[in-house]
């Protein structure tokens, strides 16, 4: 591995270190409250590395949903990195498929923002992807760990004041995800399926009922509205 | 304890795989313009999703709106959130705020 590329890689991944130490810090709190134990908290930012879906897996075990219903909603959360392989695909398509799979694992949603706004110029090299990818996975398990010693160390009241910490992520996260309109149809859609099953004693199917149908009912919306604005920039240019 | 485990291994498998047979594929294949569009729905639909019953239905009941902290305490959040598209700030005032309405 040469220097150049290895150094190039360790600027790309500090901007996402900065972000990267104080969330996952977060998430090993919200992981000991939700009385987990230190080392599966730990566990979970080294196995499954991915932000929002984390902190919604831990939210789910806390909740005691089935098994199935946890593991199908968390993989739903995460299908949309399947959305970033697609568009990364030709970048590497150079690459030998070995060096591939090793450069996928890092993929989270900041990674592939700053890998796909360089592309086009300069192809990534894998020592310079894999560099910032394990240097931002680093990051993330080592404010994990940083985290969940807080956790464990945080007398009850400040416990009970930090589990707003976790809506409070998905608000901004949300608002963050809301780019158009049909995104905010979505997300209503998906939380009125989410409300009527709880009201009816089946939360656990909640979140993946809501979260396919939301999806749908959005993009099909969205379809609407943009063939509507077509119409009227056509009619307008007419 | 072995539960949670096979459910922490399952879902760090699932989305390893998600991402490398997304990869691996992107290389050789585009896939149709209908699933990348659904697919950029799915985040805030399950954000929504679960933030729902969060927030209007804490423990499964309904409560009055004046009567629920979290609900009330997630105004000011989601103005902060939606002005600064900062998660860290967000996540400070909405603690902070949270702490003293439920006071």
């Amino acid at each position: 591995m040469d220097r150049v590329a290895i150094r190039q890689g360790l600027q790309d991944a500090a901007p996402i270190v900065m972000a990267y130490v104080p969330i996952a810090m977060t998430f090993g709190v919200i992981a000991i409250q939700c009385r987990l134990p230190f080392w599966m908290a730990i566990l979970i930012s080294v196995a499954v590395y991915a932000g929002g879906a984390q902190f919604m897996l831990v939210s789910l075990l806390a909740s005691g949903t089935p098994s199935a219903a946890v593991v199908g909603t968390v993989l739903l959360v995460n299908l949309r990195h399947a959305l970033y392989g697609t568009a990364l695909g030709p970048v590497f398509s150079t690459w030998s498929e070995t060096k591939r799979w090793i450069a996928a694992f890092g993929l989270t949603d900041e990674v592939f923002a700053v890998t796909s706004g360089r592309w086009s110029d300069t192809p990534p090299t894998p020592a310079r992807q894999w560099t910032l990818s394990f240097t931002c996975y680093a990051s993330w398990v080592i404010g994990t760990v940083a985290g969940a010693a807080i956790g464990r160390a945080a007398p009850g009241w400040l416990a009970h004041d930090l589990s707003f910490a976790l809506p409070a992520l998905f608000l901004a996260l949300l608002v963050l995800s809301v780019a158009r309109r049909a995104h905010l149809v979505a997300s209503l859609v998906g939380a009125g399926i989410a409300l009527m099953c709880t009201w009816f004693h089946a939360g656990g199917m909640g979140i993946a009922l809501g979260g396919l149908i939301g999806a749908t009912a959005g993009m099909v919306v969205g379809h609407s509205w943009q063939r509507q604005a077509g119409r009227r920039t056509v009619d307008e240019a007419g | 304890m072995i539960r949670t485990l096979l459910i922490v291994l399952g879902v760090g498998l699932g989305t390893y795989l998600i991402r490398a047979v997304s990869l691996s594929l992107g290389s050789r294949v585009r896939w149709p313009d209908w699933i990348r569009a659904w697919l950029g729905y799915v985040t805030p639909a399950v954000l929504g999703a679960m933030l729902g019953p969060m927030l209007l239905l804490p423990d499964g009941a309904m409560l009055s709106p004046w009567r629920n902290p979290a609900l009330l305490a997630s105004v000011p959040t989601g103005l902060v959130a939606w002005r600064t598209k900062n998660l860290l700030w967000t996540v400070a005032c909405g603690v902070v705020c949270y702490a003293v309405i439920a006071r």
